[in-house]
């Protein structure tokens, strides 16, 4: 239909392009983190004590429900934090880098060949925690075969870095990489790049990898949009997103054992001087990586982009974006203006067509935020709620102007689901 | 935090304006009866907006000077100051500002007005429209569209019907001034109407036909009367038509996923 072309994705300004082209610079941070995030709820064993040096690539901690799982050092250096929250929860593992340092070289032997080699290594590399399932957005169990798997190599978010400036001379890696995530599920492996050449050839690991060619505009290059179109996610039918450089990573280690050291980062927004594209590792240090390039006064560095970011020090393990952006000073308000503008309960939203291209038309928008903010779990469900997670609905949130927090009402319905029906 | 744009208030500033072009015009040639009856509807509309500010913290919206450029444009005339008070109160208390304010009704509270209003003083005679405010409409129409604060698919379906209805030999000059202006200031209400794609065709057609069906059938019937009739029939039947496209939707997505 004709609506369905034109009624998807927006155009977002968020800052400057990259300047002279956009070549990326390798831009090693001097400190590094191993971290959960304070609403995550990751236990840990055998850490790896302070003042140990490590290898890249080295396990400095073990997963205690799943011990095969391991995190890995993002880079050689020395332990010079360890911080636990009750319970052994991990808050973080932060490294002071050691320049000379080593690689860790991980057993490969022969392990691309089964399903069990490549899970384990996976796991003992550090790759597991790029992936993520869907529904509930967690880290997947180490035995789980997904419905699917989604590799994403198109990111239609603002200012994002672009997929296929990452995978320039990789392609053969990540079509290793791909065939051997084939090999961990039964349904298919999508790669969703944009128009263009196809980065892999169509129909590897016996036709089950396939590529789709996911629009330019946001947000028709998000994972949670293209999943719910594709294969959606269900309780019984786990979804796995990947980021495609990450399973070109997978690539790169089955052949040499070495985990790829660094990921190409953008990091841009309204507070710096010019939009960076640096190659650096995982866990980045976001001051590190902005220092120099901001310009005066406060600022807030977010990880992730404008529109779903979120205040962090270190750069997660599956984010390839640092936002840095002025700091709003709390504007104080008058009691009269308050009483115009808020309300004892939510201002509802109006139904418009911006709304509608906020979700790239993927489910009707307003059927879903009625269900959202009624709590209407079933319905929600049957809309395809479970291959969403927050960041999806972000550019809804911006549009509608972030009254009533969409993404807040999502993970809570998500965290309701998750303890009433997958339990 | 960014903010977008489109918050609640934005949209009801968008929806004033793109009825600028059809008040205005409506203003030029009504003069100062047309002027004071839309201050009228606007004092009481605002009255009530205030009172459910101060009673129940409902924030106050712009929607509430749609309502009273539809009342003040749409309301029969000679009712005299009491009824037209009386009629503006129970469409904006109890179409709109019971269920929450602008957003959470059901039903437009103009719609509600003019119903009210409509068979309650049956003898009141409809207002008539000169020609050039009728052409107002249509830029009315495209500013909403262009702007995405109304349904480019419910106007679209309504006009398709119209001329289906007119190419099958269906006389409508004598409505179709009044249908238009209907059309943009009660169906389109993006709140009032369906939301979902198909819904909205479905929302703009329904409304269309209703209005040939009482142009064709319902004698004595006012142009006016007949349209703001259709327009909340049509209104009414918004959640259903939403409710059919959902179940079509997911009965497609089950087709194609075997699971929702």
């Amino acid at each position: 239909m004709l609506g369905g072309r034109l009624g998807t994705g927006l155009h977002v300004a968020t800052g400057a392009q990259p300047r002279g082209g956009g070549e990326p610079v390798r831009r090693m941070t001097e400190e590094a983190a191993v971290f959960c995030r304070p609403e995550g709820d990751l236990r840990v064993d055998d850490v790896t004590p302070e003042d140990t040096l490590v290898a890249q690539g080295a396990p400095v901690a073990r997963l205690r429900e799943h011990p095969d799982i391991a995190l890995v050092a993002p880079m050689a250096g020395r332990v010079a934090r360890v911080v636990l929250r009750p319970g052994r929860r991990l808050a973080e593992i932060v490294l002071f880098r050691e320049a000379g340092g080593d690689r860790h070289r991980h057993d490969v032997g022969g392990s691309a060949a089964t399903e069990a080699g490549v899970r384990r290594l996976m796991q003992s590399a550090g790759l597991w925690p790029r992936l993520q399932r869907r529904p509930f957005g967690r880290l997947p169990p180490s035995d789980e075969r997904p419905a699917a798997i989604v590799a994403m190599a198109a990111d239609t978010r603002p200012m994002a870095p672009d997929p296929r400036m990452a995978l320039r001379g990789r392609e053969e890696d990540l079509a290793r990489g791909l065939s051997a995530l084939a090999g961990l599920t039964d349904g298919p492996v999508l790669l969703c790049q944009q128009a263009g050449p196809s980065l892999v050839e169509n129909g590897l690991a016996d036709g089950r990898v396939m590529i789709v060619t996911t629009g330019p505009r946001h947000p028709q290059g998000l994972a949670g949009l293209r999943i719910h179109d594709l294969c959606p996610a269900g309780i019984d039918a786990p979804v796995w997103e990947v980021h495609a450089e990450d399973a070109a990573d997978l690539g790169a280690l089955l052949v040499t054992g070495l985990l790829p050291e660094t990921r190409l980062v953008s990091v841009a927004g309204a507070a710096m001087n010019e939009t960076l594209l640096l190659r650096c590792q995982p866990g980045a240090d976001m001051r590190g990586l902005s220092h120099g390039h901001v310009r005066p006064g406060p600022h807030v560095l977010m990880a992730g982009s404008p529109l779903d970011g979120r205040e962090a020090r270190w750069l997660g393990p599956r984010e390839r974006q640092v936002t840095v952006n002025p700091q709003a000073r709390a504007a104080s308000r008058h009691w009269f203006q308050s009483a115009l503008t808020r309300s004892s309960t939510q201002v509802p939203v109006i139904p418009t067509a911006a709304l509608e291209q906020s979700v790239g038309g993927a489910f009707p928008a307003a059927a879903m935020i009625r269900a959202l903010a009624s709590g209407d779990d079933e319905t929600a469900m049957k809309l395809g709620v479970l291959s969403l997670l927050e960041d999806d609905l972000a550019l809804t949130d911006y549009v509608i102007g972030g009254a009533p927090r969409l993404s807040t009402l999502l993970r809570r319905m998500l965290d309701r689901i998750e303890t009433e029906y997958a339990a | 935090m960014m903010r977008g744009l489109w918050d609640r208030e934005t949209v009801a500033l968008f929806l004033l304006l793109a009825l600028m072009p059809l008040a205005l015009t409506w203003l030029w040639f009504g003069g100062t009866q047309a002027a004071l009856q839309l201050v009228l509807a606007l004092v009481v509309s605002g009255l009530w907006h205030m009172i459910f500010m101060l009673a129940r913290a409902q924030p106050p919206s712009f929607a509430g000077a749609i309502t009273a450029l539809a009342v003040a444009m749409l309301a029969p005339e000679d009712l005299g100051l009491i009824r037209l008070i009386l009629g503006i109160s129970f469409g904006t208390v109890m179409g709109e500002l019971v269920f929450g304010g602008w957003g959470r009704n059901v039903v437009n509270p103009a719609t509600v007005t003019l119903a009210f209003l409509g068979f309650g003083f049956p003898t009141a005679p409809w207002p008539d429209f000169v020609l050039p405010v009728a052409w107002g409409a249509i830029p009315a129409a495209a500013i909403g569209a262009v702007t995405g604060v109304m349904s480019a698919r419910l106007l679209t379906g309504a006009g398709l019907v119209t001329l289906l209805a007119m190419a099958l030999g269906a006389d409508l000059d004598r409505v179709l001034p009044a249908a238009g202006i209907v059309l943009v200031l009660l169906v389109a209400d993006p709140v009032a109407s369906a939301s979902t794609a198909l819904g909205r065709w479905l929302n703009g057609a329904l409304y269309a036909a209703l209005v040939v069906m009482f142009t064709l059938e319902w004698q004595g019937a006012a142009p006016l009367q007949a349209a703001v009739s259709a327009a909340l029939l049509a209104s009414l039947a918004a959640p259903v038509l939403d409710e059919a496209a959902i179940a079509l939707w997911l009965a497609r997505r089950k087709g194609r996923h075997g699971r929702t």
